[in-house]
């Protein structure tokens, strides 16, 4: 095919490979209010199956421990902050102060999925111990798993901060990823209530 | 035209069609034409199913097979046809109708296609693991889709499941891309009131997705835990609720109707205005309409579960909500009707398709408000009336609107003509089967005849007869359709660039249109859509546009 | 715009339209009239309010549905666009007051239609109320009687794959036939052993999931003389459509009748058309996937027949 032979029109198309790095951004954020959606199906299952439950704990087992739960959730949700800290340095194009916060958001990432294996190896039931079981296990394992996401998506952004020019052409790596990392934090916050804060 | 229809086209433009394109023109045929391939496997199914039926007793096949049958039918043809061929729909008509060179994200767009040929093999597949396929319906209700008579991991309802996952997968990838796309890359002056309704529908079914689909994955991953780990999530014995199963699938199967029907909708809305040379009546209520169906279609799936135990106030609330869609529906019913009137109506196959899907859809609809009052759904769920009603919307309606589609732009995309006289067959099979068989379904299901039974009481044998019969006339109604699809592809008239003289950015690109569409010089728009007699230009240079497209096509 | 106005529409034109209306109207009528016949008979009190709410509703919908087609048909006869006629029509784009106009009457017609349903729901559920009762633990479904926790006109309902049991717990008597007497409310308590199924008998038009781990209340008052189907209404796995079990509406007296000959008779195997086919099947083995094992049949005072003609 030949291209047509047209006039060309008025202003510069609004569209091309220049544009496409901020369409990525927009599909992110699509993406994440889509991905709420599966926490969100989560959290209303587990409350119907608590709520409607006869005997929510299983036999031997009384409650979650909260204490280190509660260090873990106050370290992840610090590390928000120290997101937000690097973003900062990195507008004020202070790289390397950019990668020290950066890599102190990993891990703190890191510390917390650490604590959240020493609780799990901790716990005196299972997968398949009814409902409990089951809905804590599936909870904290697929946000583990976001977590674990956003730790690699981290470590690329930062093995991404030393290609020369990386940040010429827009930051959209940085601010999806950043997104993302809050999204986790929120969603963990959610979860910390609904597990170990709202007692029967 | 028989010189320019031999000379050999370039081998690249067919070659291409059987690899990794990013193109989504490319994309949207392979989307079109792996659905079809789904399409004739399920409806091999559907005429097993319908040559069991036939007569009361369990004769043809064994009852385990029968199961297996009517579960597959349903999955192949709602993952792997329905959504498939609208997607292909989607990747041909977005970017052209809103002037963009491809998608926001082209190898997102060639991953979510792949990945439909990978659940489409691992769900037919399920026929030849030693479990057999899944055989407990395309909701797969748990207790009796958690049952693994043999016990092993590898069974047809994990396959199952995991090609529903998959295809959840794919769908959500598919709407992250034609959403950025239609929000982000629309031509010059093509505000949000001057985007065709078939973008608008696409925009509001595609936004369905991304908010109800979650929920069945979540719903989905619970189950195969349950399955295939011990989980007891849905198992009774393990104080779990089967119920809950219910909620999450609704929560996204009844929203999917919408995915599927708003497109079609948006198909009406742009084909009754190129056969009745009229101007698309209320435009911005069509328009706003899409989206009013949205937020209710979101607050409407109890409805399914009325026998399931929901207290009263649930199903009175339910009840009122889905009463309510019927309004913004029918003001798009009204609004087709409103652009036929007085129109210059012309009665070509995609015309005859689009009436034809009108017709069966407002019967549908009216099934459906039955459907949505307690009491009658009481009676009705779960029996052949509540068949009926939704192979009217998904056949009768669906299926007619994305035909009349193919034949619509069927010039644009592949360069050649399709021949009207067996477009018209394939109409007049098409319309008569799809009654044929399925309004017997409605009757049946008053007397009481329950779905998914693989062997019936003597009383309902008549209607059950006359639904076969129409199943295979449906099944013979495919067969022109085919012949002209592939007879007209490769040697059909030469298309010129508009031949329905339709209004519409993508009716300003040569048939077939180059692989970046406008590249670089998008026109910019300058009024609504749907100008039929007003004699307003669409777009900045319309005339001069128009004229090196003739100029071009005489050239050829 | 002023040559594109319509056109006033004449006396006859008016006149055409309003015979036209009136046609619709009555054919819509006779249509909800007949409607009362494509369903099974009315046996229960529940049926004459759903039935009568089904004919309001097909006359509502025959009425719409012809005007539809009336206004498709008639642009397809009149509108149609001459041969070679390549013009356009005049371009009307809308019209805001029809657009309010047409909003306006499906709302009020399916608020209607909403109100009516409710009320009839709420008739209906004044004659069968239905309660959930989460059972503590699922063996306290099984074994036994259970009839010191149950109102004497109480009947349990077992649902099980593939087989229907019906208990009677004050003569302690068991069935695969449900016998029940003419104009008394019963009330039904509903469990199932295996999966969920759907109790179901359209004659009665009521139906009720039957879910495991619940027993759910459910009451209804039979009002006609005869024998009708109970079928299973929610997939139940291989026999599902074998899953059926007939319905007997007997009069007082037959049915004390029946009750005290009952408890006389010895326990047996209850009808079970999965268990025969299996049995079948294991002897002439005919193909197929490999199926759940059917339930062995229920032991009953009385098996019943299934093969005796019905009404519905």
């Amino acid at each position: 095919m030949t291209s047509t032979p047209v006039p060309p029109s008025g202003e510069s198309v609004a569209h091309g490979e220049g544009q496409h790095a901020s369409h990525n951004l927009t599909g992110f954020i699509i993406f994440l209010c889509s991905e709420s959606v599966i926490f969100l199906a989560f959290f209303s299952g587990y409350a119907i199956l608590r709520l409607s439950a006869l005997d929510w704990l299983p036999a031997g087992v009384d409650g979650l421990e909260w204490r280190m739960p509660l260090i873990n959730t106050v370290v992840l949700v610090s590390s928000s902050l120290t997101m937000v800290v690097a973003e900062h340095f990195k507008g004020k194009e202070k790289i390397w102060l950019f990668r020290g916060f950066w890599l102190l958001t990993m891990a703190m990432g890191a510390y917390f999925l650490y604590g959240q294996a020493v609780e799990w190896s901790g716990l005196t039931f299972g997968f398949t111990s009814g409902t409990f079981g089951g809905t804590f296990y599936l909870l904290t394992g697929f946000h583990g798993l976001h977590v674990l996401t956003g730790i690699l998506l981290m470590g690329l952004m930062l093995a991404k901060s030393f290609v020369p020019g990386n940040y010429n052409g827009g930051e959209e790596g940085v601010k999806a990823t950043s997104l993302f990392w809050h999204f986790v934090d929120v969603i963990w916050i959610i979860l910390f209530v609904l597990l170990y804060v709202w007692r029967a | 035209m028989t010189s320019t229809a031999l000379s050999p086209e370039p081998p690249a433009t067919w070659r291409r069609y059987f690899g990794f394109s990013t193109d989504a023109k490319v994309i949207g045929i392979q989307y079109i034409v792996v659905a079809f391939f789904f399409f004739l496997v399920g409806g091999l199914l559907a005429m097993i199913i319908r040559g069991e039926l036939i007569t009361p007793a369990s004769d043809l096949v064994d009852r385990t097979v029968y199961n297996g049958l009517y579960t597959m039918h349903g999955t192949i043809m709602l993952f792997l046809f329905i959504f498939p061929v609208l997607n292909g729909l989607n990747n041909l008509l977005i970017p052209t109708m809103i002037g963009a060179p491809d998608m926001a994200f082209p190898r997102l767009n060639t991953a979510a296609f792949w990945l439909v040929p990978v659940f489409g093999i691992l769900l037919i597949a399920s026929f030849f693991v030693p479990s057999g396929p899944a055989t407990s319906g395309w909701w797969s209700y748990p207790p009796v889709s958690l049952q693994n008579p043999l016990g092993q991991l590898i069974n047809g309802e994990f396959l199952w499941v995991l090609a529903v996952a998959l295809s959840g997968v794919s769908s959500i990838m598919g709407a992250v891309n034609f959403v950025t796309t239609i929000l982000r890359m629309r031509a010059p002056g093509m505000g949000f009131f001057r985007m065709p309704v078939f973008c608008w529908t696409a925009l509001a079914a595609q936004s369905l997705q991304l908010i109800g689909l979650p929920a069945l994955t979540g719903g989905a991953v619970m189950l195969l835990l349950d399955l295939s780990v011990g989980t007891s999530f849905y198992r009774p014995e393990g104080g779990g609720d089967p119920v809950l199963y219910q909620h999450f699938f609704w929560f996204y199967s009844h929203p999917a109707v919408y995915v599927i029907i708003l497109p079609v909708f948006g198909i009406f809305s742009e084909l009754f205005p190129v056969y009745s040379r009229k101007p698309l009546f209320g435009y911005v209520y069509v328009c706003l309409a899409s989206f009013i169906i949205v937020g209710l279609g979101l607050i409407v799936w109890v409805h399914h579960m009325f026998p399931s135990g929901v207290t009263q106030w649930m199903r009175n609330l339910f009840m009122v909500t889905t009463m309510l869609i019927a309004v913004p529906t029918g003001v798009k019913v009204f609004a087709w009707l409103g652009t036929l009137w007085r129109g210059k109506i012309r009665l070509t196959t995609p015309m005859l398709f689009c009436l034809g899907g009108l017709f069966n859809f407002v019967f549908a609809g009216i099934t459906g408000v039955m459907l949505a009052t307690v009491p009658i759904d009481i009676h009705v769920s779960n029996t052949y009336f509540v068949v009926g009603h939704f192979h009217y919307v998904i056949y009768g309606a669906a299926v007619m609107g994305i035909f009349a589609a193919i034949y619509h732009w069927f010039p644009k995309f592949t360069g050649r003509m399709p021949y009207e006289g067996l477009g018209k067959l394939h109409f007049l099979l098409t319309f008569v089967g799809a009654n044929l068989n399925f309004l017997p379904m409605h009757p049946l299901g008053l007397m009481g005849m329950p779905r998914r039974v693989s062997s019936y009481d003597p009383e309902f044998a008549f209607w059950n007869v006359l639904a076969s019969l129409g199943a295979f006339l449906l099944g013979v109604s495919i067969i022109p359709f085919l012949l002209n699809m592939i007879s007209s592809w490769a040697r059909g008239p030469r298309a010129p660039h508009n031949p329905w003289s339709a209004i519409g950015l993508e009716w300003l690109l040569p048939s077939p249109p180059a692989e970046d569409n406008f590249g670089e010089h998008v026109p910019t728009v300058i009024s609504r859509p749907y100008g039929y007699g007003s004699g307003e230009p669409l777009v900045e240079h319309q005339a001069e546009i128009e004229r090196a497209l003739t100029l071009q096509e005489a050239n050829r | 715009m002023t040559s594109s106005t319509p056109r006033r529409p004449g006396p006859v034109a008016l006149a055409a339209l309003a015979v036209w209306i009136g046609l619709l109207v009555f054919i819509s009528l006779w249509v909800a009239d007949q409607s009362l016949r494509w369903l099974p008979v009315q046996a229960s009190n529940a049926a004459p309010l759903v039935d009568g709410l089904f004919s309001f509703e097909t006359g509502v919908g025959t009425f719409v549905f012809l005007g539809v087609i009336s206004v498709m048909g008639w642009v397809m006869l009149v509108h149609r666009a001459e041969k070679y006629d390549e013009s356009d029509a005049d371009p009307i784009e809308g019209n805001t007051r029809l657009e309010v106009i047409w909003t306006a009457i499906p709302f009020v017609l399916v608020m209607a239609i909403a109100w009516y349903a409710i009320q009839v729901s709420t008739e209906l559920g004044v004659l069968g109320p239905m309660e959930h009762i989460h059972l503590r633990d699922a063996g306290e479904q099984q074994g036994g009687y259970p009839g010191d926790r149950l109102p004497a006109e109480q009947v349990e309902v077992v649902a099980r794959q593939w087989s229907w049991e019906f208990r009677y717990p004050a003569q302690n008597v068991s069935s695969t036939e449900l016998h029940l007497e003419l104009d008394r409310p019963i009330t039904f308590r509903l469990v199932s052993e295996d999966v969920l199924h759907g109790f179901f008998i359209p004659a009665f038009r009521l139906k009720q999931d039957v879910i495991p781990g619940r027993a759910i209340d459910f009451s209804l008052t039979p009002t006609r003389l005869g024998r009708y189907r109970l079928r299973d209404s929610q997939f139940s796995g291989t026999w599902f459509a074998a899953n059926q079990a007939d319905v007997v509406v007997e009069t007082a007296a037959d049915h004390a009748a029946w009750l005290k000959q009952a408890a006389a008779a010895p326990l047996q195997s209850g009808l079970s058309v999965a268990s025969d086919e299996y049995a079948e099947h294991q002897r002439n083995p005919r193909g197929g996937w490999p199926t759940v094992v059917p339930a062995p049949p229920p032991q009953v005072n009385v098996p019943g027949s299934s093969s005796l003609p019905h009404d519905a």
